[in-house]
């Protein structure tokens, strides 16, 4: 796969029909950034050639390269249109591939994993107070199957998340339980560096205590967390319990009139697609075909291996959710769904390089505020963090929410309170 | 081998820091493009897709800085290739001692003039781009084949640029008007008038004085074998349709609104007597936005995103010269003339259009015309094509030469080198609604495959001898002295001309020439 990129430019754009203007045509927050080809998901997988063609070698300018790079996936998406290729499942191996040579993860991840080893979270923070953000009033059913994973950077770093959606499933008599001090990091940090022997020991630790504690559904306000779980803990090891990211979940409660939303919110809001609940977290399709040659050159799947361009990803929910809520008015970004644009943390580069990952929050903020939008909405505390400080640094007039917290409003919780409590502890 | 230190500084000095790099990484990345491994074998080099490694990439903002580090090129004698989007093995240096000049950060689209119908762009709009932007004054550009993604200065200054909309927007060659260039010594030239001394402007491409579009590009482009552009204006056309251009759902499976008056017709012809006839019947009308001879198997190929869904469309790959013709409208009156002819031409040659009867395509299909991206199917069957040929001659020629090449196809097809298209691959459209005709051979073959690979640049040698052969005139891939000096002496000599110019305006061959041609006395 790696022989036939075709340089041809398309993994740096949004696909080609869906370009609305000059401003907003581009996928790749790297190349944005970076300029050399070397940063867009073509130039990756030369790389990747050239390296496996021994005409390079590992070294430090290399792998920086191969780092600054967010993991969003959007150049594949634009890719695949056409093409076969996997460039983010090229990018992926090559950090595999880097850290079993001795390079990489970058030093400020390996600092986060070594943390995660020690307290089980990439913050540093005693494991102790992962508990700390859960309000006294909230109500824990510890013999409920259903679980909320809150993750690590609700637990510690965007409590209102957390908060807000253990008051909105409390609002809809949705029993549900945490795991006290038997959570711990879902390994998505660590995995996106390429360091997949420390991450297959998260996987274990957090499937064995799930299964233990015979959870049956396990529910998720953090999308990279969701998309973890769903997809790549499957390839390393089965579990029986079912995952739902909040924004499903909140919808099924709503339709089922179990919870209701009666506030008005006379907001005009936008919404920004996490990587990992939109295009990333595409179920993975089992394959269990052939190629047969056609004629000579000409191959074809049989059946069709369907290619994963994002199609199936979780885009319709949060949208509706938007949708219900009486008084709001939702309007687009140019860039949405499967060409959403990153918010510019992901794949590490939040620790690694944060000048680059500010730099593409402005860029998605500036987007949101082009829609004349007040509020910027989100479904993933990663985003909301590397959104807000795109916000703090761009001086913009825009306010950052989860979308629970708009939730939580909507029933009629003061949403005010809780963002300005979280402010202490962020 | 990396630049000297100090060299190394100038060169930064001009661009800022971040904008120059001479790293293994970043330079061995630009050795690679599309292609290559064909140029490599044919040049008796291993087949491999990586060409000379440049020995730094540096990335100008603006015309000055351009022409600051042209300047240090001629200083140190350091050769120098311009890129803008990069498809293609023409955006390769061709020597060891050269540096890349990737323009992507001159990305400003300068001016719209919606009445005069131009726009002036710098090297990394692309066209889409473009298109997105006048399309809000009802506009249209002209993209070339190789997809909207590419840089309409490029393809406007530096290659031929024939697309899919030929009939309706012309080619890349012929819709350059203005030109801001900076030569191979760095002097800057403005083309046209915006050479003008008072009230210098963008919209016409020729003089003040003596024209010089025929020098800056000719036929085929220099494709940095001359110097740099820097900006350029582009005719403009009235859009064929209405603007609103919304499509639905996710990729790849989208949707489209298609446009309230635009209609496909694709019609068997039967043979290349009645094909010509009939083309020349449809653009004589002056009606079509799209007028395409295809072969079957590419017709499947552009109503389908991968080779699975080709599966479907065996009907079309039966069909033995099919005509793919679009009419599109803006008003119902225009539209239904526009049929009415149409349904006059189906009678009178006899001939059936297929859509609706036998296939339906999805609406995407329409967006993709629209947006200029059918080219970019015919890498769904291997995921490798080029093509050969690239007749600009009247629609009989265009036909002799894609008769002649049949059997040449197939003796590869036999050597099981290229894809089995029974020799017929051609895609032939015409320029300004049938005033002359494109013709070009395009070719799937393996890239990963190292006896493909040969055989499809022993395919395309023997293609060139054809040409030579038949008198069918130069490929429109006639690039590089060998190929020059090849096919000149069977065309008035015009090589000698080409080495003329060069040397007149490069000669110490600084402008990399790889695929120009080297000056006089080199």
């Amino acid at each position: 796969m790696i022989k036939r990129c075709l340089r041809c430019s398309i993994c740096k754009w949004i696909p080609q029909l869906q370009i609305k203007s000059q401003k907003y045509a581009t996928i790749c927050p790297s190349i944005d950034m970076f300029n050399f080809h070397a940063y867009s998901g073509g130039g990756r997988i030369i790389i990747a050639l050239a390296l496996e063609m021994g005409r390079l070698k590992p070294s430090q300018e290399l792998m920086e390269i191969v780092y600054k790079c967010t993991e969003c996936g959007g150049c594949a998406i634009s890719c695949k249109f056409l093409n076969t290729l996997e460039p983010l499942e090229i990018i992926v191996k090559l950090r595999e591939k880097l850290v079993s040579l001795g390079y990489g993860p970058m030093l400020k991840q390996q600092q986060y994993i070594e943390s995660i080893k020690i307290h089980n979270n990439p913050y540093n923070e005693p494991h102790e107070k992962r508990l700390d953000w859960l309000p006294s009033d909230i109500k824990i059913d510890s013999n409920a199957k259903v679980l909320y994973f809150v993750g690590c950077t609700s637990s510690y770093r965007r409590k209102e998340i957390a908060i807000a959606t253990a008051r909105v499933m409390n609002a809809a008599n949705y029993p549900y339980k945490i795991l006290s001090e038997n959570e711990y990091c879902c390994g998505s940090p660590i995995l996106r560096t390429g360091d997949k022997i420390s991450f297959i020991d998260q996987i274990n630790k957090n499937i064995d205590t799930l299964e233990k504690e015979g959870i049956e559904t396990v529910v998720f306000s953090c999308a990279g967390c969701y998309d973890t779980f769903k997809l790549d803990y499957p390839l390393e090891k089965d579990y029986n319990f079912k995952v739902l990211h909040t924004t499903e979940l909140f919808n099924e409660l709503i339709d089922v009139g179990k919870l209701k939303l009666t506030k008005e919110l006379p907001l005009t809001v936008t919404y920004h697609d996490p990587c990992h609940l939109g295009r990333n977290s595409e179920p993975l399709v089992e394959w269990d075909g052939e190629a047969l040659q056609m004629m000579p050159l000409v191959s074809i799947n049989m059946p069709e291996k369907l290619k994963r361009c994002g199609e199936f990803g979780i885009y319709d929910a949060p949208r509706s959710l938007l949708e219900k809520i009486p008084g709001l008015k939702f309007i687009e970004m140019e860039r949405i769904r499967e060409y959403s644009y990153c918010c510019g943390a992901g794949g590490g580069v939040k620790s690694a390089f944060p000048e680059f990952a500010l730099k593409t929050a402005k860029n998605r903020i500036e987007e949101a505020e082009d829609t004349g939008a007040e509020l910027i909405v989100s479904a993933c505390p990663f985003c909301a963090t590397n959104l807000n400080d795109g916000i703090v640094e761009k001086g913009a007039n825009l306010k950052f929410y989860d979308i629970s917290e708009l939730l939580l409003m909507a029933i009629g919780s003061p949403g005010k309170s809780i963002k300005e409590s979280s402010m202490e502890v962020t | 081998m990396v630049l000297e230190r100090e060299v190394f500084k100038e060169f930064e000095g001009v661009v800022g820091v971040g904008n120059v790099d001479d790293s293994d990484v970043i330079t061995n990345v630009y050795a690679y493009n599309w292609c290559m491994e064909i140029i490599n074998y044919m040049e008796g080099k291993d087949p491999i897709p990586f060409s000379p490694i440049p020995k730094a990439v540096v990335l100008p903002s603006s015309t000055e800085e351009v022409q600051q580090v042209v300047k240090l090129c001629n200083k140190y004698g350091i050769v120098f290739k311009a890129q803008s989007t990069g498809l293609g093995p023409w955006n390769q240096p061709s020597v060891d001692n050269s540096i890349i000049i990737d323009l992507r950060r001159m990305n400003k689209i300068v001016k719209i003039d919606e009445k005069n119908l131009y726009a002036v762009i710098e090297p990394y709009v692309s066209g889409s781009q473009l298109q997105v932007e006048i399309m809000k004054y009802g506009l249209n550009c002209h993209m070339p084949g190789a997809g909207p993604q590419v840089s309409p200065l490029a393809s406007a200054t530096s290659m031929n640029g024939p697309g899919f909309t030929s009939p309706s927007t012309g080619h890349s060659a012929r819709n350059v008007l203005a030109v801001e260039w900076v030569l191979p010594d760095g002097e800057i030239m403005k083309l046209g008038s915006y050479g003008l001394k008072n009230n210098p402007d963008w919209f016409h491409g020729d003089g003040p004085g003596p024209s010089l579009r025929g020098i800056m590009r000719g036929w085929a482009g220099t494709k940095s074998g001359l110097g740099v552009f820097t900006k350029v204006a582009v005719k403009l056309f009235p859009y064929p349709c209405k603007t609103e251009f919304i499509v639905k759902g996710n990729s790849p499976n989208y949707d489209f609104d298609i446009p309230d008056f635009m209609k496909l017709y694709v019609m068997d012809c039967g043979n290349f007597k009645k094909l010509e006839k009939v083309m020349l019947g449809v653009e004589e009308e002056e009606i079509s936005f799209m007028c395409s001879y295809l072969s079957g198997f590419a017709v499947m190929a552009i109503f389908s995103n991968s080779i699975e869904s080709l599966m479907d469309k065996i009907p079309i790959g039966q069909m033995k010269t099919p005509l793919v013709v679009i009419i599109a409208a803006r008003t119902k009156r225009e539209f239904a003339y526009k049929q009415k002819v149409m349904n006059f031409l189906l009678n009178k040659f006899k001939i059936e259009n297929i859509i609706d009867k036998i296939y339906t395509p999805k609406p995407v299909f329409y967006a993709e015309a629209l947006r200029s991206n059918l080219g970019l199917h015919g890498f769904i069957a291997t995921g490798g094509f080029q093509s050969s040929k690239g007749v600009a001659d009247t629609a009989a020629v265009c036909l002799r030469s894609t008769k002649s090449n049949i059997s040449l196809k197939q003796e590869f097809i036999k050597k099981g080198a290229i894809v089995n298209d029974f020799g017929e691959g051609t895609w032939m459209t015409s320029y300004e609604s049938g005033h002359y005709f494109h013709m070009e051979c395009p070719t799937m073959f393996d890239q990963t495959e190292e006896n493909s690979v040969e055989g499809m640049a022993e395919y395309m040698v023997k293609s060139n001898q054809l040409d030579l052969l038949k008198h069918l005139g130069a490929p429109f891939f006639v690039e590089g002295t060998r190929m020059h000096e090849l096919f000149g002496p069977h065309m008035s000599n015009y090589h000698i001309w080409l080495k003329k110019i060069k040397e007149s305006f490069d000669p110490n061959n600084i402008s990399d020439s790889g695929f120009y041609i080297s000056p006089q006395k080199k």
